[in-house]
């Protein structure tokens, strides 16, 4: 185990390619990562996959890395980033596969994949667009302020403040919660 | 009365964020070895990145070996050909072409070598 803060691991690993730190760095924060990805997705391997993506994109962009924000903020923007380009990517692929009369390789085990155990937190989850979900995800699973949650989705702080209290919304609508009670 | 509105808002929200919070609460996601799985291919990155220049040197010097050699001669030759008054000296002064292209390559892996040893 490493000891330091974010940023001193961070300079470590910009300095001189220190695996050891950036190893530090990925055990602090897989687990907000990976979640996230999981919620996003709804595929725990699908989303362990991304995770790893993400962290190897981090790795080649940590020198952008500014230190302004909080780190996991700025692996939270990777991780959406790698997990709407791999969206594009399937989505893109299934259609060139519906063009030559196949299903897609991803929908076929879509169906045919054992479905996870579903929470509440899924149930909820489902009636929120995915931007909603990504930012509600954030803001109350992760702990990101809204200038954060605005930096990793390239929203302003308004629209984001917007998308959550639409997604309060939504959820308060959909099952009914009022102050204390939910499900 | 309105500034106890406002504040009785502000709580209604507070209370709320809070029991979103609850309900957004993930279970921690153990490592289980998930970093040192990206720790190693980011290595094994590093590796193939070091590794990558040198060999292509290599190979390219490997290539270029023959087509090199027939220039460096083709240059000899020229010069050997040259009017004796506008190179007095030359045929003694010259290196054979042997001793160029193993001059050439000695150089090559040298500088290869100490590229590695600075990695």
């Amino acid at each position: 185990m490493i000891s330091g803060e974010d940023n001193e691991l961070v300079a470590r690993v910009v300095a001189s390619q220190d695996t050891r730190a950036f190893g530090e760095l990925i055990r602090r924060h897989q687990s907000h990562v990976r979640n996230f990805l999981r919620k996003l997705s709804g595929d725990m391997s699908a989303a362990d996959d991304l995770a790893q993506d993400c962290f190897m994109r981090a790795w080649d962009k940590l020198h952008t890395y500014s230190g302004s924000g909080s780190f996991i903020g700025w692996l939270l923007k990777i991780a959406y980033t790698t997990f709407l380009q791999s969206k594009r990517k399937s989505r893109r692929y299934a259609e060139i596969l519906e063009q030559v009369g196949h299903v897609s390789e991803a929908e076929s085990r879509t169906h045919a994949a054992p479905v996870d155990e579903v929470t509440d937190l899924d149930k909820f989850l489902a009636v929120l667009s995915e931007e909603e979900r990504a930012i509600m995800v954030m803001s109350y699973a992760c702990g990101l302020s809204h200038r954060e949650i605005s930096q990793a989705t390239a929203m302003p702080v308004g629209s984001v403040k917007s998308v959550i209290f639409r997604g309060k919304e939504k959820i308060r609508t959909s099952f009914d919660i009022k102050d204390h009670q939910h499900g | 009365m309105t500034s106890k509105i406002i504040n009785m808002a502000e709580r209604m929200k507070d209370e709320q964020d809070r029991l979103l919070e609850s309900m957004f609460e993930l279970a921690p996601i153990a490592d289980d070895g998930f970093s040192e799985q990206i720790v190693r291919r980011v290595r094994r990155k590093l590796w193939v990145r070091r590794i990558t220049l040198p060999v292509a040197v290599v190979l390219g010097l490997v290539v270029a070996s023959r087509p090199m050699a027939a220039l460096v001669s083709g240059v000899y030759e020229l010069l050997l050909s040259m009017p004796g008054d506008l190179v007095p000296s030359l045929e003694g002064s010259l290196p054979s072409l042997q001793l160029i292209v193993t001059g050439a390559l000695v150089l090559g892996v040298a500088m290869l070598s100490l590229s590695m040893l600075e990695d």
